[in-house]
């Protein structure tokens, strides 16, 4: 076991995980932020993107032990309902989402490459968010939304 | 002027708000007190007999509760997981569905099949105790060969030749006589690729058993709560249906593979019972691949018969339906009902003859997939249709325009047992031409050949039978349950309306959807209502959403049950107003007395139900809440044509899809937004299916596609952005006009791909997926 | 799963006979191996801790010498279970020469992997056991060389 000091979305928590715990059990089971998914098991969907220190980052592939000291941001500290990121308006407006499921992972992604690029045009939003699935939406409106955000970001 | 959310409108989901900032409820993020956790044992082998278990190992582990073996399941008369439609073969005996308990006792028949369950008190101790679960097999030769499956081994004991059941539909002697006619006969031998469904959110189920009520709570990622409600009490034993609570919150994708009644869930509610505890499962993406049903897997030989001028006269077809190991709750209608009854198409074949066998191989179940017999269906025909044109020098849309059921002719009635109502295929045939710059295709080719790159252009006119029904035609074919859909709009004391419904959205906007269908009728704000699904004690009953019924059924009956509000409005409004129900009309939210000056608002007349000062009580009862049932009077037939373009690179075998255009005839839209969405999903999984998705069993038996390591998702940079556009002939039968959209896409794109494909190479079959070495190879001349 | 290969054992052809039929000889060269011990002339039983890309786990294995050819070469029978992460069984054909200064050994193994081994690490497999060969024989021929 360790113990340790995670900042999550502008809070500090004191834990102690297992050695091998990953983050993103960490964020679902101890801090109840369940708002990260947990879609496969070989760091594939993406479902779990979050942000570490504004980068985007697969949960799944973090040690919870390797995010101390990083300022780690989830999808439930983006925004909420009245004061919704751009990302999260630009999905809502461009029905970028079905089921729900891989959309926070998408979101978080989404911010991370928008965030990284000067510029971005559709061909480059399809390769920047090739590390997250998403089974309903053929991506189109995904495109549609994150081009969107970008100008509003 | 308020934004417009009645019918027609492209309104913002209501359901977004929770989605997009992560607080969505699904069931592996309920978590109750006391909560155990479950983990299988899996069968590393495709066949064998159990001679023994042992789980004492597992049993002395820190942190295991207790383990079970199928004959604890048993023991406690847990049945069999059930197929629920009898499908007969042609000599008129039943279909063979061999026993299939839910975990394995004598036999394991798939690798993945669990024959054991270990409950601990975290998830890695469940998980190390299944690991120290050992078991003793005698192995046996796998059937892993669907197309001769009938001469290998036999698999179960009760099912000779490893076939379920030999099918046929339509004349054959008709047929035969046509062939006799023909001019011209076009065969193709083609492959319908086995798919693994991938619903990102992989299944859960969370069981809790209440001792002093004897009664147990089910959340779990159904599609469909009351049917998994209806199997676990009345098949499978576990309690009376009263006694079982199922709710589907929040769940991520479904694309069929989520309707049916699995192992899972029956071991789950069974075992927490067993040990007095909530006993929560999830599964690893790698059990998702194992032990998800799976889709497709037809292989198929057809034959068209055609006259001189391309008319078509008769369409032969046998088909060898992989059943997988065991029959799923509704596989045994896939590839019968939902797939031989497409043959006709849109065109006006007058004989046709469809065989199927339907037959066992040591592998997953398969079962209905996004489509369901239907897109294997558009498959045959469009790939047929097209391969005519090519042997007969003809422009593939002149074959299909000259051979279409034309709009004066509907009714129509098919060699192949449906009637359709209503369509107007030249309109979306047109339009689609038209959208994909069909007259310029030949300078793109030009163009493309001249810089080393070949282009291809394919065609696919698919027509879809949706909305399941009627329940007196579906149950004298076999089926095991009514198909109709249930909708109860509940009116509040302020006029505020809550709608519960037998429809489960997982992901199709139900909540937007039906919000605006009753806001627009009864006039009060969209707002104003909120839908209510995927709750057996919420919903009078359901049949769930599949085959893109929600809307045709759910939406019809939720309509019907809101013209009873009407009704029932206008009775209390005439009593207020002290005149006649008939002479009261009712118009967006407000009740008159033409002629007269006298009007009530809606929520007047909601408040009166529920403060009925002085009403008849003999003839008007209080309260303002009405229920339906609403069982269709026939299929609804979405169709439409489906046009891409691809340019492949035969130095590397890569494809680009240049264009995809999709015009669909889906009769009424209620929101065009939500049903361009459905469309766009549809066609990804189309043409995943085309270019990139394969579940692949080696001749062992083992599943090598069993991670996203070698399945191939398809990615963002996979697709390309779509056209699509939509032409109406209202739906003839229904309050609402609508047929429904969920399945379309995918239904159409994977013929519009591979014939675009086979075009761009100049060959006539292409395998599936058509990945960059198979084209490649194809391109290399072979 | 396939693979074949040769390996020159700077040694006299008896010495590498019986090294090769040595327990703990095989236990020192197999990587990973945590136990070897010979149940009887010609049946080996060992516990080996391998992974094969993300799958871990350790194999039970029963091994059996069939077609003994003494001094010339002989058939292995390997049957391995390895709980939730799958089973191996296979066939590894040895034959042995004398060369002038050394002994040149031959090797064929066939087999096929079940489970999740064959789920997730299906095409690792040609290439991890490649390397288990590779391993075992480096370690070998060092048990002649290391000392010179």
């Amino acid at each position: 076991m360790v113990d340790l000091t995670l900042r999550v979305n502008g809070k500090k928590h004191s834990l102690s995980v297992e050695d091998s715990s990953l983050l993103s059990e960490t964020l679902r089971d101890q801090l109840n932020l369940t708002g990260t998914h947990i879609g496969c098991d070989t760091s594939q969907c993406g479902s779990c993107t979050i942000h570490m220190d504004r980068k985007a980052v697969k949960a799944c592939t973090v040690l919870t032990a390797q995010a101390e000291g990083c300022e780690i941001t989830t999808i439930e500290g983006i925004g909420e309902p009245g004061d919704l990121h751009p990302m999260q308006e630009a999905f809502r407006e461009h029905h970028a989402l079905q089921c729900g499921f891989c959309t926070p992972g998408m979101i978080m992604a989404a911010i991370g490459l928008v965030n990284e690029s000067d510029e971005l045009d559709g061909e480059q939003v399809r390769k920047g968010l090739d590390g997250n699935f998403c089974r309903c939406t053929g991506y189109h409106n995904i495109v549609k939304a994150v081009l969107d955000a970008k100008q509003r970001m | 002027m308020a934004e417009h959310t009645g019918i027609g409108a492209s309104v913002k989901r209501k359901e977004d708000a929770r989605f997009i900032t992560g607080t969505g409820r699904y069931t592996d993020d309920i978590n109750l007190p006391g909560q155990t956790y479950c983990a299988f044992v899996r069968s590393p082998h495709p066949r064998a007999t159990i001679r023994s278990i042992d789980t004492s190992q597992a049993r002395e582990m820190n942190g295991v509760v207790d383990v079970f073996v199928g004959a604890d399941l048993a023991q406690d008369e847990i049945g069999d997981l059930p197929c629920g439609w009898l499908v007969k073969s042609k000599d008129g005996s039943d279909m063979i569905a061999p026993p299939h308990p839910p975990i394995a006792t004598q036999s394991v028949n798939y690798v993945g099949e669990p024959y054991a369950l270990v409950i601990g008190e975290t998830p890695e101790a469940a998980k190390s105790g299944a690991e120290a679960v050992s078991a003793d097999f005698e192995l046996q030769t796998a059937v892993m060969d669907v197309a001769t499956a009938t001469q290998s081994e036999q698999i179960h004991e009760s099912v000779p030749s490893n076939r379920s059941y030999d099918w046929e539909l339509g004349d054959r002697d008709a047929t035969d006589a046509a062939f006799e006619q023909a001019a011209h006969i076009a065969k193709i031998d083609i492959v319908n690729n086995r798919l693994i469904p991938n619903a990102i959110e992989p299944r859960a189920a969370l069981g809790s058993f209440d001792p002093a009520s004897e009664s147990y709570t089910l959340y779990t990622t159904s599609q469909n709560p009351h049917l998994e409600r209806l199997v676990l009490a009345a098949f499978v034993n576990v309690a009376p249906e009263a006694k079982l609570h199922v709710i589907s919150p929040d769940v991520g994708g479904g694309f069929g593979s989520k309707i049916f009644v699995y192992a899972e869930e029956t071991a789950v509610i069974w075992a927490s019972a067993r040990v007095g505890r909530p006993v929560k499962w999830t599964a690893e993406r790698s059990e998702s691949f194992l032990a998800d049903a799976h889709g497709r897997d037809h292989v198929t030989h057809a034959e068209l018969a055609l006259s001189e001028e391309g008319e078509f006269l008769g369409l032969r077809v046998q088909t060898i339906a992989n059943m997988g190991a065991y029959l799923s709750t509704f596989a045994s209608s896939v590839p019968t009902y939902l797939y031989g009854t497409l043959m006709a198409g849109q065109y006006k074949t007058p004989a046709i003859h469809v065989e199927v066998q339907a037959v066992f191989t040591n592998t997953a179940p398969v079962d209905a997939y996004r489509g369901a017999g239907r897109p294997e269906a558009t498959y045959v025909v469009e790939r047929i249709v097209e391969t005519a044109a090519r042997e007969l020098n003809m422009d593939p849309s002149e074959l299909r325009r000259r051979n279409f059921i034309r709009p004066d002719e509907f009714p129509y009635e098919t060699p192949v047992a449906l009637t359709y109502d209503t369509g107007n295929y030249e309109a979306s045939l047109d339009r689609a031409l038209d959208l994909a710059g069909y007259s310029g295709f030949a300078a793109r080719k030009a163009q493309s050949e001249a810089e080393g790159k070949r282009r291809g252009l394919g065609f696919s006119c698919y027509i879809e039978a949706c909305g399941l029904a009627p329940s007196q035609v579906a149950l004298s074919l076999g089926a095991g349950v009514g198909l109709f859909e249930s909708a109860e709009v509940r009116v509040d004391v302020t006029g505020s309306v809550t709608v519960m419904t037998g429809a489960h959205s997982h992901g199709q906007g139900h909540e937007t959807t039906f919000a605006q269908l009753v806001s627009d009728k009864l006039g009060i704000p969209f707002e104003n209502v909120s839908v209510v699904h995927g709750d057996t004690r919420r919903s009078d009953y359901g049949l769930g959403t599949y085959g893109s019924r929600s809307i045709a059924v759910g939406g019809s009956a939720i309509a019907t049950a809101t013209d009873k509000i009407i009704t029932k409005g206008k009775k209390i409004a005439a009593h207020m107003l002290q005149s006649e129900e008939e002479n009261v009309s009712f118009d967006d939210g407000i009740f008159t007395i033409p002629d007269s000056n006298e009007s009530l608002a809606f929520g007047e007349v909601a408040f009166s139900a529920y403060v009925p000062g002085n009403f008849p009580l003999d003839e008007l009862e209080p309260g303002l809440s009405e229920k339906a049932f609403y069982d269709p009077a026939n299929f609804t037939y979405p169709a439409g044509t489906h046009i891409c373009e691809v340019e492949i690179d035969p130095q590397t075998g890569c494809t680009e899809i240049v264009s995809f255009v999709a015009v669909d005839d889906f009769g009424n839209v209620i929101n065009p937004m939500i049903v361009e969405g459905q469309v766009h999903g549809g066609l990804a999984q189309g043409i995943g299916q085309a270019l990139l998705e394969h579940g692949i069993y080696d001749s062992d038996g083992q599943l090598v596609t069993g991670s996203y390591m070698d399945y191939t998702m398809p990615r963002a940079d996979d697709l390309p952005d779509f056209t699509v556009d939509t032409t109406v002939t209202p739906c003839t039968h229904n309050p609402l006009g609508v047929k429904g959209c969920g399945e379309a896409g995918a239904i159409g794109a994977t013929a519009a791909v591979m014939n675009a494909m086979t075009d761009a190479l100049g060959v006539k079959n292409l395998a599936m997926p058509a990945n960059p070495e198979t084209v490649w190879r194809a391109a290399q001349g072979g | 799963m396939e693979l074949q290969g040769e390996a020159d054992i700077p040694a006299p052809l008896e010495e590498v006979w019986n090294a090769l039929q040595d327990p703990d000889v095989l236990k020192e060269c197999i990587d990973g191996c945590q136990e070897m011990s010979r149940s009887t002339t010609t049946d080996y039983v060992a516990k080996i801790r391998a992974h094969v890309g993300p799958v871990r786990a350790n194999f039970s294995a029963n091994i059996r010498m069939v077609d003994v050819v003494e001094l010339s070469g002989y058939t292995l029978e390997v049957s391995a279970t390895g709980g939730a992460a799958g089973f191996g069984k296979g066939v590894a054909h040895i034959s042995l020469q004398e060369e002038e200064s050394s002994t040149k050994l031959s090797y064929e193994v066939s087999g096929i992997v079940g489970g999740k081994l064959a789920q997730i690490g299906s095409r690792l497999i040609n290439g991890v056991t490649n390397k288990m060969a590779a391993q075992f024989f480096e370690k070998f021929v060092d048990r002649w060389t290391a000392n010179e």
